[in-house]
């Protein structure tokens, strides 16, 4: 029998129907009432020619839209491409034309939307929400929901057939693309639901976004079980998002260690009547222990996950229980139910204990391969194992330690950022002639961007002139915090730049106006 | 330079990264435009306690005092004619 979210969300809505499954703002949807909205939607795709594996691009904040898109894509046999709202046009057509998809569900207000349009993309859109815009090819999302609801027809899935894609970066040339099956999906959920026991009696608090991996999988862990997730898009005032908690007694909550830092900057949990909170997930990068342990001070009957994961594992590979958070503190645990995660040296074999490695993960939940890219994906699937790029040890017991991560990558907040993608957007000023760029420590973010720049010969730069060009090309979160401007890079004899000096020596200031 | 000047000022600058007044209306909610993330707004605060003498409390970091310049604005009026 085939594997799919579907089978999870066909079961809640047999057991659960008039179970709240998403709440947002004022506005609630039970699971019957999303099953229809998930059937209509699916039937409207395929009577408008939706064939099965075709894509469909989803550029939606967290809301009970997005949900009902993303299954009812599912349902219709189509392959969902949920793009990250925050990215700007440039990246977002590149998508759109790299998935080849032929739908894009769309915020009517979303900034980007006629620049979009403008880029000569053959797509039909679905514009959700009120607006005065007019583009080609639109459809507004009540059209939809016009007709009776009608019953599902039966859809062949096969485990292995493509669910999603999840583009992990934007850069030029190849963008990457994690496709990933039904099995990938339905695999990964029943993992973290076995180790974090989900009921239809949780309810969580959702400030992640859904188009990444771990949104995604907060999702779909609730969706399977019948549980209740309430939306909250922003984290601007830490104080709403506890009174929210409070107010919706919610029994879980999860963020990455940005979210719980600046939860605790200004407010205290035990200022809130959080009786009902069960537990809390912490993923995408390591928590300051001190962090941890005024969490666990204010909220001592909390169970308090520490866990690690990847895009290209669907989301989930390690999990620390919270019975062991402080004997093996600072460690991101084990692997998690039915997947194998080992410390691998350069030759793939098991290190023993104390001895730096890579994480390597095997399972059902490993991608199908980056889209259309399988030079990559030979590079990172070998044997079987996915080679995640993150150094680590095992200590005695076999509890896996961080070292550090292999990539360059940038952990910021919540999001991975390219240095490669900000550092083309900079040299695209016709000023700069050399730019490096690099993330360093920030107490509240984990890193934040820094870029180094050296000017072309006798040219003044203007910083707000640069930045308001990061700004127009790169989402916001990757705008560099820090400008440095230098006379050259440091570099090595074969000219490779030294990152790790534009992080800790004093760079000479140059031309900063 | 008045008050909603440099507090919009301020934040066309470093979110906006622009001089032009036009970009940024005082009314706007800084939450609903996206112009800052949860980062932002506690740099903003930093600003306005270093700038202006005024100290923040826990209880008033609420969308009311802080949603737009205006509202900035009237909250630091509030605070320094208490």
């Amino acid at each position: 029998m085939s594997v799919s979210l579907l089978n999870l969300l066909n079961s809640a809505v047999d057991n659960y129907p008039e179970n709240i499954a998403v709440s947002h703002k004022d506005v609630s949807v039970t699971y019957i009432e999303l099953w229809h909205k998930v059937c209509d939607l699916s039937n409207y795709l395929k009577k408008n020619g939706l064939n099965k594996g075709d894509r469909v691009s989803l550029l939606l904040e967290n809301s009970i839209e997005y949900v009902i898109t993303y299954y009812g894509i599912l349902a219709a046999g189509g392959v969902v491409i949920a793009l990250n709202t925050a990215t700007k046009s440039r990246d977002l057509t590149r998508w759109i034309r790299h998935s080849d998809s032929k739908w894009l569900f769309v915020q009517a207000d979303h900034p980007e939307l006629l620049k979009i349009n403008n880029s000569e993309l053959n797509i039909n859109n679905i514009l959700v929400g009120n607006t005065d815009i007019e583009i080609n090819n639109a459809t507004s999302w009540d059209v939809i929901f016009k007709s009776n609801y009608q019953i599902l027809p039966e859809l062949e899935i096969q485990n292995d057939d493509l669910a999603a894609i999840i583009y992990t970066s934007g850069t030029t040339g190849n963008p990457k693309g994690v496709m990933l099956s039904h099995k990938n999906l339905h695999h990964n959920i029943c993992s973290i639901l076995e180790y974090l026991e989900i009921t239809n009696e949780d309810s969580i608090l959702n400030v992640l976004p859904f188009y990444y991996s771990y949104g995604n999988s907060i999702l779909h862990t609730h969706i399977a079980v019948g549980g209740r997730i309430v939306l909250e898009n922003n984290t601007l005032f830490p104080k709403r998002i506890l009174k929210e908690m409070e107010d919706k007694k919610v029994t879980g909550f999860s963020g990455v260690p940005s979210t719980f830092a600046l939860l605790m900057n200004r407010t205290k949990f035990s200022d809130f009547n959080l009786s009902k909170l069960r537990y809390m997930t912490q993923a995408g990068g390591a928590m300051a222990p001190a962090n941890i342990d005024r969490l666990k001070n204010e909220l001592s009957d909390v169970k308090f996950f520490v866990m690690y994961g990847q895009t290209e594992g669907t989301a989930r590979l390690a999990y620390l229980p919270p019975d062991q958070l402080v004997i093996k503190r600072g460690s991101i645990g084990k692997a998690i139910p039915d997947i194998k995660l080992e410390v691998q040296d350069i030759d793939g074999n098991k290190c023993p204990p104390h001895v730096t490695g890579e994480i390597c993960a095997k399972g059902d939940n490993i991608m199908l391969g980056y889209w259309k890219d399988p030079e990559t994906t030979k590079k990172v699937i070998c044997n079987g194992w996915l080679k995640t790029g993150d150094l680590a040890h095992y200590d005695d017991d076999e509890f896996i330690y961080i070292d550090g991560r292999s990539s360059e990558m940038i952990k910021s907040g919540a999001h991975r950022i390219s240095p490669k993608e900000i550092e083309e957007v900079i040299l695209e000023l016709d000023l700069v002639s050399e730019v490096a760029v690099i993330g360093v420590q920030d107490e509240l973010l984990g890193q934040t961007i820094k870029a180094v720049i050296v000017p072309k010969t006798d040219i003044k730069i203007n910083k707000l002139q640069l930045l308001s060009h990061c700004k127009e090309n790169l989402a916001n979160y990757k705008v560099p915090k820090i400008v440095d401007f230098v006379e050259s890079l440091p570099k090595t004899p074969s000219g490779k730049i030294k990152r790790f000096m534009l992080n800790k020596t004093k760079i000479k200031e140059y031309n900063n106006v | 330079m008045s008050l909603e000047e440099q507090i919009r000022g301020y934040v066309l600058e470093n979110y906006l990264f622009t001089d032009d007044q036009s970009a940024l209306n005082s009314a706007d909610s800084f939450l609903e435009k996206g112009i800052l993330d949860s980062t932002g707004i506690l740099e903003v605060i930093y600003f306005i306690e270093d700038e202006f003498n005024v100290k923040v409390e826990d209880d008033e970091m609420i969308p009311e005092n802080l949603d737009s310049v205006n509202q900035i604005v009237a909250y630091i009026g509030k605070k320094q004619g208490s």
